[in-house]
């Protein structure tokens, strides 16, 4: 028995120095990478505070010294109006995140716990709609709204994503199907009836996860770009996404306006993040897709 | 079946008719006419012309259509191996456990919540050749996204910067997997660190690793957002992406019957895409981790 002890004393001992050797390497390369993710956002915000005599005399990355609101009040006037966008962009998201949260919750619901006459096809069928790219619907989506006359509208805007997504489904159904069924049944037995036993026991019981599912869907519409670009062009209906595009266009070599233009499109989202990261990351094996 | 089956019946179906109303209304019948739509001349003025396979026969030979494709396809080929393989290092050195590191995960993540719009507009100016970051920090004039050979590389960029972050996240969930006995006997045997990646950590994140091969391909694939803001598609067409040329045939070009069969197009090769990948993965040896 002493001799495999040996051996192994002896592979740890120079695997000691070895190890030291990593580990200054690893935190070399993670530190490296954090400056490098972190930078453009840094950058980004300092240039959105200074004035554009300071941004072009002085060096880019110098400091905004002082620091200046002008380009956030300028954004908000009335020549730029970005109140616009902003109200828009959280009305989207509002309705768009109780609408898909209501129905993928009712419909994995039935998937997960309900016995009735095709459930497996029309499961499948949902399914493979997962395959279908969104810029293959774009066209045939557009020709809808607009034949509908929804374009430039709220309602062209949301209609098309309102009624779930079959993403959020089958990751529902999964959690559904695993929770514990006696307190289902208990429920059951006391007479309570299909949407009670969702409401009052399969939804609390599932909070973690409608969490994760409510954070995704709040960034996925908000950053949400090519489909309110192509169904509501005009400045009333705009987005944040599609608004800051415009002002990029319109205003191109204008940075410190621009960059206070991302900083809003960007801020809401790096806060609700910093705020929620363990929610967020710790959930993202389970979930896969964004 | 009895009464009270045929009421859990109905309810079930109840509670998919939302749902179904999505999936079928715009997810299904979407699909249906964007294929229909391939067939025939549209300008959105005057009333779709049924004109048979003649969009086909001018995309597959339009020197274009085949630019958009090479274009694409040199995108994914160059941005899925670089961020799979730094996603794979930062999981790596994550997954080390070094004092103060964890919580820098946090800052790679931080651009995948972020709308890829937004971020697009940053990096034009971070490009930006007279007023730019990188320049600044570089002390050269070099013109990133308007020189031909420069610019294609510039957006693969920062595709890999936004997504590396985001691919990490699930490569470490696959290390957390890993029994630490496998790590214990392999080093007991004497294997080095590089071998025991190859043989032991390589092969046992094989489902992670199809798992991020197959979402990133089918997402970079359909890249439109970041390529918007920073070059619009150009210079001469060298960051044409596919679902930058469907933009511009169907919105800004007005020709939706040829945009719609390019569509067409582009959903055939994911699904086939899709397709060789899970046979590759699925001929190679496979592992039994419980």
């Amino acid at each position: 028995m002493t001799e495999p002890t040996r051996t192994r004393r002896s592979a740890t001992a120079s695997w000691g120095s070895s190890r030291l050797f990593a580990n200054v390497l690893t935190y070399a390369f993670l530190i490296a990478g954090g400056l490098l993710m972190l930078g453009p956002f840094v950058f980004s915000v300092m240039t959105s505070l200074k004035t554009p005599k300071q941004f072009n005399t002085s060096w880019p990355l110098t400091p905004p010294a002082p620091v200046t609101g002008e380009n956030f009040a300028a954004l908000f006037s009335e020549q730029y109006n970005f109140v616009v966008p902003i109200a828009v962009t959280a009305q989207v998201v509002l309705v768009l995140v109780v609408g898909q949260m209501l129905t993928s919750i009712l419909a994995a619901y039935a998937f997960a716990q309900l016995q009735f006459p095709g459930r497996d096809t029309l499961f499948w069928v949902y399914l493979s709609t997962l395959m279908i790219p969104a810029v293959v619907t774009v066209i045939p989506l557009y020709s809808m709204m607009t034949s509908l006359g929804l374009k430039n509208s709220f309602a062209g805007l949301v209609v098309p994503f309102l009624f779930g997504s079959p993403y959020a489904i089958f990751l529902l159904r999964e959690n559904f199907r695993s929770t514990p069924s006696d307190v289902l049944d208990a429920a059951k037995i006391d007479g309570a009836g299909v949407l009670r036993r969702l409401w009052q026991v399969m939804v609390p019981m599932n909070k973690p996860i409608l969490a994760t599912l409510l954070l995704i869907t709040v960034v996925s519409q908000w950053n949400n770009f090519m489909w309110p670009l192509i169904i509501a062009p005009a400045p009333e209906w705009n987005v944040i996404t599609v608004a800051t595009a415009a002002l990029q266009t319109q205003y191109n070599g204008n940075w410190t306006l621009v960059m206070a233009a991302t900083t809003i499109a960007l801020a809401p989202l790096v806060i609700l993040f910093l705020v929620f990261q363990k929610q967020i990351t710790s959930s993202l094996g389970v979930t896969g897709v964004r | 079946m009895n009464a009270r089956q045929r009421h859990e019946a109905r309810s079930a179906y109840a509670m998919l008719l939302p749902s179904l109303i999505g999936v079928i209304g715009f997810l299904l019948l979407p699909v249906l006419i964007v294929l229909a739509l391939s067939f025939m001349r549209w300008n959105l003025i005057s009333p779709p012309e049924w004109i048979g396979l003649e969009n086909y026969a001018y995309i597959l030979t339009w020197p274009r259509f085949g630019n958009s494709l090479l274009v694409t396809g040199l995108f994914v080929l160059m941005a899925i191996p670089a961020s799979i393989a730094i996603g794979l290092l930062l999981a790596i050195a994550i997954n080390r456990g070094l004092p103060g590191t964890s919580w820098l995960r946090v800052l790679y993540v931080l651009p995948w919540v972020c709308a890829p719009l937004a971020l697009g507009v940053v990096w034009k100016w971070i490009f930006d050749p007279t007023n730019g970051a990188l320049n600044a920090i570089l002390g050269r004039r070099i013109e990133w996204l308007t020189d031909p050979d420069l610019a294609l590389p510039a957006v693969v960029f920062v595709q890999i910067w936004s997504t590396v972050g985001y691919i990490s996240l699930f490569f470490l969930a696959g290390l957390q997997q890993i029994p630490r006995a496998v790590y214990e006997a392999a080093m007991l045997d004497g294997a080095g660190s590089v071998r025991t990646l190859v043989s032991i950590t390589l092969p046992l994140l094989r489902p992670t690793m199809f798992f991020v091969t197959v979402t990133s391909v089918i997402s970079s694939f359909q890249v439109f957002d970041s390529i918007y803001a920073m070059t619009g598609g150009g210079p001469a067409f060298r960051t044409d992406v596919i679902a930058a040329r469907i933009y511009d045939e169907a919105f800004v070009g007005l020709r939706l019957g040829r945009a719609a069969a390019m569509a067409v197009v582009l959903f055939v090769v994911l699904v086939g895409v899709t397709l060789v990948q899970q046979r590759y993965f699925q001929r190679r040896i496979t592992y039994d981790m419980s």
